[in-house]
């Protein structure tokens, strides 16, 4: 038998317990390869090649990505070895040669890597066509991504691990070395050594953390200078969150175990000196997380930003679900025909809104700036009044004589105070009027076109223009659901001629979709790669350290401590290890994404609480499902 | 004087239909308060069983555990760990320390789960350690420390919340012959002067003959009983040796 054959049956033997370790490769090979070959689609590359800041994103992504990959598979190794010293040390003890069981422990340790990324590579490439059907259907297929199998991802993947997998099973071969025999058989009964606080790293943990914040708010003037302060910032943010999690988290733990009263009070003692001891360990996994929810957490909120202000963009440029300007009474009943027979979007209400285009000059110097020489336009109180009923918001208008309210224009951030006391002389071929604005609305009723300067005043006044002008009649809808009204607006579309000047939410909504696709689609997919890796992160590391744990338990049951206990400590401890990182990642999130809403231009000016919030939300249900998924899985492991 | 163990009849049946074997066949067994009692007999003859059974961490098939004045039986899982916290004290043959938890604080677990006061805990570990000899061992970890050293940390956590029954399996199966000497002397001190009911069960006539009865069980079924009496621990350890002559088995076993 050669030693390779040995090698092999030891896998295929063993192979229950090697599946712990061989599921957490294949999961690192799964999330690489996934982002990877994302990477390489000619969509995304022909958007990095023209932009910058997409760029960042996948440079940014792609390091904290091979770190996670690294840091995760050391951790498994490690365990994996630390579980199997023992065996080795019996083969030692037989009578084989340190040579012959090192090669043996290098050929085992190859073999499973290989399979692993074999079975990666394909699961990858599953998993990749998963998340973009995902997120095409959630994008309404508003972006064209194509997935095949892209040989420079599994280049890249294959190079990556290649390494990993040579240190790895190099410290395989090294094993037999680096270990006494006496020390091999001892492997599970050595203890740890409970680790002392240091005030410098503690210190140098926030220096550097406060270093990166800095840096992310600096801005370059070169590429070079982006890179350079990017790489700054990457070296700055993990080191510190790593160094944070080594040294702060034990003054934390060491200042719990001060106060007696309560460190001595039931369980408490059992998970602080465990989670102490663990401090080591634990602290590369802690960064990991805190990092992974970091990126994670920004990208998904930068992206639901983006749909999110698209949607509050579409609805403010095109309020109505369709308008048009009603000339032709024919035309006009044809088209009424067709909403309205629409039944898969019953109309909600429709109005028509008369608009006066009066020339005028505005006593404000910025809002006659704005307005220049177009036209300023009109519509009476009750008919805005009613626009706002059938659209369902408030800021109903009350106005008598020559009494104004202006309308703020899209893409502005005027404000009342530029609108209030000043006047508009309005001129119309057979007069002047002069009005006068109380104040500023910001609900927009009708389709945006340049210069967007409307004016809502009294219904006398506007009965009185209406005998010198001609009022421009928009028919406007507001149908249910209007996000999906594609094959309605087709047809309308054909039924209408130039002059018309059809209008609609779902073509403007779909416009600003497809403009903000890939920014999206690369933000959404990142979100969902970087959420399967925190999760598998925490529970795959909660899992082995059950198994490691278990010999401790089974102490406490026999000393009387209770099932309600033990399962209140685990709980306790893993409360610990998942909530330190989501804090620290929340935090580390607020600054990636006050930087990238500075880089992306769609994202400047416009209020992001909302969205924000939302995916804050999201992510940390979902990071709570993994919570309450840990502590069950643990359980069961530790209580049997 | 007052009865900690009342066992009555205990059986315990391991496996279903097709293969069935008895662990313990009708075993009866009092000890009294103060008693250090000794339990013997060959590989395979229930003495684990029977410590188990009476540890609460397993059950029998059938007859009563009543544990001072407790009917086992009637307990839940929760009763039954409120128990062993209040009314149990065990020491193990691999010690059963916690690694991650310094010499004092193993010591003093029973009583941070009963949450005694903080100062009430520390006057108590005090007293126990400088009875077992390691109050210069408080803060050290247990992978500092010699076999020696950790079994009498498990001893020292084993009687400190005052038990009202300490069980010691092969307490000394991993000590040498000083250290096994000291923890023996120690539990019989912990017998005479603090009234301390032990059962200890072992496969080691020198450390059973330091008893003041030693129990002989085969096949799940009392084989004798020895009582040391008026004996010097001498003359006690060649009886047990006699009896283990007898039973078979046994000596082997002792080394």
């Amino acid at each position: 038998m050669t030693l390779f054959d040995l090698a092999k049956k030891n896998v295929t033997g063993n192979f229950r317990s090697y599946l712990l370790y061989f599921l957490s490769m294949i999961f690192s090979v799964v999330i690489y390869y996934t982002f990877v070959s994302f990477q390489y689609s000619p969509e995304v590359q022909m958007g990095i090649e023209s932009s910058n800041s997409l760029l960042n994103i996948f440079i940014g992504a792609s390091v904290i990505l091979i770190l996670f990959v690294a840091v995760f598979i050391f951790y498994s190794n490690s365990f994996f070895t630390k579980k199997r010293k023992k065996e080795v040390g019996l083969y030692s003890l037989l009578g084989m040669r340190k040579k012959t069981i090192g090669k043996m422990l290098f050929y085992e340790n190859l073999i499973m890597s290989a399979a692993a990324i074999v079975i990666g590579i394909i699961f990858g490439t599953f998993l990749s066509k998963l998340f973009t059907m995902l997120l095409l259907r959630l994008l309404d297929s508003a972006v064209e991504v194509g997935f095949g199998i892209s040989p420079e991802a599994i280049i890249n993947t294959f190079i990556v691990f290649l390494i990993i997998t040579l240190c790895t099973s190099f410290n395989a071969y090294r094993l037999i070395y680096r270990f006494k025999l006496i020390e091999l058989f001892q492997a599970e009964k050595e203890g740890e050594q409970a680790p002392k606080a240091s005030l410098v790293p503690a210190l140098l943990a926030i220096l550097l953390i406060g270093f990166s914040y800095w840096l992310g708010f600096q801005s370059s003037s070169s590429d070079l200078e982006l890179l350079l302060i990017l790489g700054l910032y990457l070296v700055s943010i993990v080191l510190g969150t790593y160094l944070l999690f080594r040294f702060l988290t034990i003054y934390l733990l060491r200042f719990a175990q001060k106060r007696k009263s309560s460190y001595y009070r039931g369980i408490n003692i059992i998970g602080i000196s465990q989670l102490l001891y663990r401090i080591n360990g634990n602290a590369r996994s802690l960064t990991i997380i805190a990092l992974l929810s970091a990126v994670t957490i920004s990208a998904i909120s930068v992206g639901y930003s983006f749909y999110y202000t698209n949607e509050v963009q579409a609805e403010k440029d095109s309020p109505f679900s369709y308008a048009y300007i009603s000339s032709d009474k024919e035309i006009d009943s044809q088209l009424d025909k067709v909403i309205t027979s629409d039944s898969l979007h019953p109309v909600i209400g429709q109005t028509e809104i008369p608009v006066l285009n009066v020339v005028g000059e505005v006593s404000n110097p910025l809002l006659q700036d704005y307005l220049e020489e177009g036209p300023v336009k009109l519509v009476s109180e009750s008919t805005y009044n009613k626009a706002l009923e059938i659209l369902n918001l408030d800021g109903s208008v009350n106005l008598s004589g020559t009494e104004a309210v202006g309308i703020q224009p899209l893409l502005t951030e005027y404000s009342s105070a530029d609108y209030e006391g000043h006047t508009v002389t309005l001129k119309t071929p057979g007069s002047e009027e002069k009005i006068r604005f109380t104040t500023m609305a910001e609900d927009r009723i009708i389709p945006w076109s340049y210069p967007d300067f409307s004016v809502i005043i009294s219904d006398e006044l506007f009965k009185d223009l209406a005998k010198q002008l001609t009022p421009i009649p928009i028919a406007s809808y507001e149908v249910e659901d209007e996000k999906t009204t594609k094959e309605t607006f087709d047809e309308l579309n054909k039924l209408t001629e130039e002059g018309t000047q059809l209008s609609s939410y779902y073509e403007t909504y779909r416009r600003g979709l497809e403009t903000a696709g890939l920014n999206l689609f690369v933000l959404g997919f990142l979100s969902l790669v970087f959420l399967a890796a925190t999760g598998s992160v925490i529970y795959f590391k909660q899992l082995t350290e059950a198994h490691e744990d278990k010999g401790r338990y089974e102490i406490l049951h026999k000393i009387g401590v209770s099932k309600k206990e033990t399962s209140a400590t685990i709980r306790m401890q893993t409360l610990f290890v998942f909530g330190l990182p989501l804090i620290i990642g929340m935090v580390h999130g607020a600054v990636i994404l006050k930087m990238c809403s500075n880089i992306f231009s769609a994202l400047i000016g416009t209020n992001l609480t909302v969205p924000i919030a939302i995916s804050v939300s999201g992510y940390i249900i979902i990071y709570l499902f993994y919570y309450l998924l840990t502590i069950n899985s643990v359980k069961k492991i530790v209580m049997k | 004087m007052k009865t900690i163990v009342e066992a009555k009849q205990l059986k315990k049946v391991y496996g279903n239909s097709g293969t069935v074997f008895t662990a313990l066949d009708g075993i009866d067994l009092t000890i009294r308060e103060g008693e250090f009692v000794g339990i013997m007999g060959p590989s395979g003859a229930g003495k684990s069983t029977l410590l188990n059974v009476l540890a609460t961490i397993d059950e029998v098939s059938s007859g009563e555990v009543t544990i001072d004045g407790e009917n086992l039986l009637k307990m839940n899982e929760e009763d039954l760990s409120a128990f062993r916290r209040n009314k149990l004290g065990f020491i193990f043959q691999d010690y059963n320390l916690l690694d991650t938890l310094t010499v004092k604080e193993n010591i003093l677990l029973p009583l941070a789960l009963a949450k005694v006061t903080t100062a009430a805990l520390e006057r108590r570990v005090i007293e126990v350690a400088d009875k077992f000899g390691i109050s210069n061992l408080l803060e050290k970890y247990p992978y500092q420390i010699s076999g020696g050293q950790k079994q009498r940390t498990a001893a020292s956590r084993s009687i400190i919340a005052k038990p009202s029954l300490i069980l010691a399996d092969e307490p000394t199966g991993a000590l040498d012959s000083k250290s096994a000497t000291d923890l023996l002397e120690t539990l019989k001190e912990l017998s005479e002067e603090d009234k301390a009911t032990i059962l200890l069960v072992t496969h080691d006539a020198f450390a059973a003959s330091y008893c003041q009865r030693v129990i002989f069980i085969k096949d799940g079924r009392l084989f004798t009983e020895l009582v040391k009496g008026n004996y010097s621990r001498k003359e006690f350890f060649q009886k047990i040796l006699d009896v283990l002559a007898a039973i078979g088995g046994g000596v082997n076993d002792a080394l």
